[in-house]
């Protein structure tokens, strides 16, 4: 077992996963109540990663951010920020492709709490804000924990972007999936066993339970239109 | 100026012509069909619904929720609406004295909503999630998150008035028969002690009938005619109206006017060839002469005879009319009789009559009989020509 690459892994999925919390929760409640006309575009905009093969976003990542592009090399001089080959790259790319997991199971939770209750609120006097907190949020929260679990599984899992916007760099920006990837090509079936079986646990795992606080949404939605 | 005061219009996206008041401990009920925008009008009052073309004024106790004359546009939460949703829409994930603790205000302890939750039967049932209750258990916790945001909590100020309005939207429907009755009895009990306007949307005639003190009908987004139920009933303003409230027997006529005070309606029949037959009504001066008409008849105020009987008094004015019994329709105590007219074989009443009454007469389908029609039985009303 490469414990390093399981560190990165790990660390990789917790960042990933806290960043895009807030940024996934404002843009799926956004989706879920507005009548934008532009609604569709964005949607399919957010979906878009999970139709594109991973090394298209590597590649325009690295056209983006790297040396050679105008940007990378003005974060490189006037913030010291070097996105290709290193984590924070790694990261930021992460919250990239993982925006469909994490935004996906929240805009349909959202989308389940029926009007009326946002009605009822404001008409029992909560402003905008008490209703997310107090009524919407409550109500939402098996999405967010669906979103979350996807967003972990799929972290760990990812591996085309991650080899082209972070390289193979052990410690720093060798994941699991790569690592797996390297003891295979170096014929250690023994080590790609373990890690192999230990993706497919934490997959099986994080899927179940998003299935698990799908139902209990379900079961949420069921007693509400009772 | 106490009480509710409501004058909307707007043009898309639905029609909207309303015209309402509403005094406080007063209850009106909007009544129409489905769509009529009865509901619309309701979340207007509770500013849940505001088409960017209404204008208009909604007040409440001197107050303007709504002016669009002087630019005042009051948000659901400055306003205080009690607004029971016909499906309750409770929040699922709190419990009953939760549900009715979030709408109360600081003059409202936590002591205080339990008791008011225990004066609507609901003390045993307090800890527990709309799941857990029944549809008539939801009702009375709905009403009382309503009634919370209207009343002045026990805490208050004296001087704190009453300034809210107890808006209902069909609060009934979702409940069974014997609930009804129940919520219907704790209705009329809390406006003994709630003396605020209420409202109440219903497309149910006979539960306006019961419950308010005014009804306004409702139709393609206008109020069309504002009164007392029986009023209403009775006097219907057009043909339209009429039809909304369920009145059978609305016929069209002619209408002339005869010797003082009084008129004659002519009643013909679709054929070519049918004679008509004319009717002695009160000339109230309303309507001009040889004006065409749509009439009703009020079947509770029209006698029946046998046929060929005498009469000992006649009414002043009463006109005698030869019928038909064509069907006769046992409902239990009451009879579903049709009946035509001498003379005008396109032509049918319908009466409700006891079984006594037809015992009496010892008549069956096939027979003949008299009516007798008080000119009180008959209402006219000018055809309308708009709406279409």
């Amino acid at each position: 077992m490469d414990w390093s690459a399981v560190n990165v892994s790990l660390i990789l999925a917790a960042w990933t996963t806290l960043a895009l919390l807030p940024l996934g929760l404002t843009l799926a409640r956004w989706l879920a109540v507005t009548r934008w006309v532009g609604r569709p575009f964005i949607e399919a905009l957010l979906l878009l990663p999970l139709l594109l093969p991973p090394t298209v976003i590597g590649f325009y990542f690295l056209v983006a951010f790297g040396q050679g592009s105008s940007l990378g090399a003005w974060l490189a001089q006037s913030l010291g920020w070097r996105l290709v080959f290193t984590m924070e790259g790694l990261l930021l790319v992460s919250v990239l492709v993982n925006l469909p997991f994490m935004v996906q199971p929240i805009q349909r939770a959202f989308a389940a709490v029926p009007h009326s209750l946002r009605e009822a609120a404001w008409v029992s006097g909560l402003s905008g804000w008490q209703t997310f907190w107090r009524i919407e949020l409550p109500l939402a929260w098996p999405g967010l924990l669906a979103g979350m679990a996807l967003t972990v599984a799929h972290t760990l899992g990812e591996f085309g972007v991650v080899l082209m916007v972070g390289g193979n760099i052990a410690g720093e920006t060798r994941t699991l999936s790569v690592s797996l990837y390297d003891k295979v090509q170096g014929m250690e079936l023994q080590s790609a066993h373990v890690m192999a079986l230990a993706l497919v646990g934490v997959s099986l795992l994080a899927l179940t339970l998003v299935l698990a606080f799908d139902r209990v949404g379900q079961r949420g939605r069921a007693l509400q239109e009772r | 100026m106490s009480g509710l005061q409501v004058q909307l219009r707007s043009s898309s996206p639905i029609r909207l012509a309303a015209e309402f008041d509403c005094g406080a401990g007063e209850l009106v009920a909007l009544v129409g069909p489905s769509g009529s925008g009865k509901t619309s009008m309701l979340r207007a009052i509770a500013g849940l619904w505001t088409p960017p073309d209404l204008q208009g004024h909604i007040r409440v106790a001197g107050q303007d929720w709504l002016n669009t004359a002087a630019g005042v546009l009051r948000t659901p939460q400055e306003r205080r609406a009690g607004l029971v949703f016909q499906h309750y829409a409770l929040f699922p994930h709190m419990t009953a004295q939760a549900n009715v603790a979030l709408a109360a205000g600081p003059d409202w302890s936590a002591a205080d909503v339990q008791a008011l939750l225990s004066r609507l039967g609901l003390a045993a049932l307090a800890g527990r999630r709309p799941a857990q209750l029944s549809g008539g258990q939801q009702q009375r916790v709905a009403l009382a998150r309503a009634l919370v945001r209207v009343m002045p909590g026990p805490q208050a100020v004296a001087s704190q008035a009453l300034a809210g309005v107890l808006l209902l939207d069909e609060p009934f429907s979702a409940v069974d028969a014997p609930t009804r009755q129940t919520l219907y009895r704790e209705l009329a009990a809390l406006r003994q002690k709630v003396p605020v306007p209420m409202v109440l949307v219903t497309h149910d005639l006979a539960e306006a009938r019961r419950l308010a003190d005014r009804v306004v009908i409702v139709d393609a987004g206008q109020t069309l005619q504002t009164g007392e139920p029986a009023r209403v009933f009775a006097s219907p303003r057009n043909a339209r109206v009429a039809e909304l409230v369920g009145i059978q027997n609305h016929f069209a006529g002619r209408f002339f006017k005869d010797r003082p005070g009084w008129g004659r309606l002519c009643w013909a029949g679709s054929g070519p060839s049918d004679a008509g037959i004319a009717l002695s009504v009160v000339d109230k001066n309303k309507i001009d002469n040889d004006t065409r008409v749509t009439w009703v008849l009020n079947g509770e105020q029209v006698d029946v005879l046998a046929d060929g009987a005498a009469l000992d008094v006649a009414e002043a004015g009463a006109t005698r009319l030869r019928c038909r019994l064509a069907e006769v329709l046992p409902l239990g105590e009451i009879s579903l009789c049709t009946l035509v007219p001498q003379g005008l074989p396109d032509q049918r009443i319908t009466l409700n009559l006891t079984t006594r009454v037809l015992d009496r007469l010892q008549v069956s389908a096939g027979a003949w009989v008299q009516l007798l029609i008080a000119p009180g039985a008959l209402h006219i009303m000018p055809v309308r020509e708009v709406n279409g």
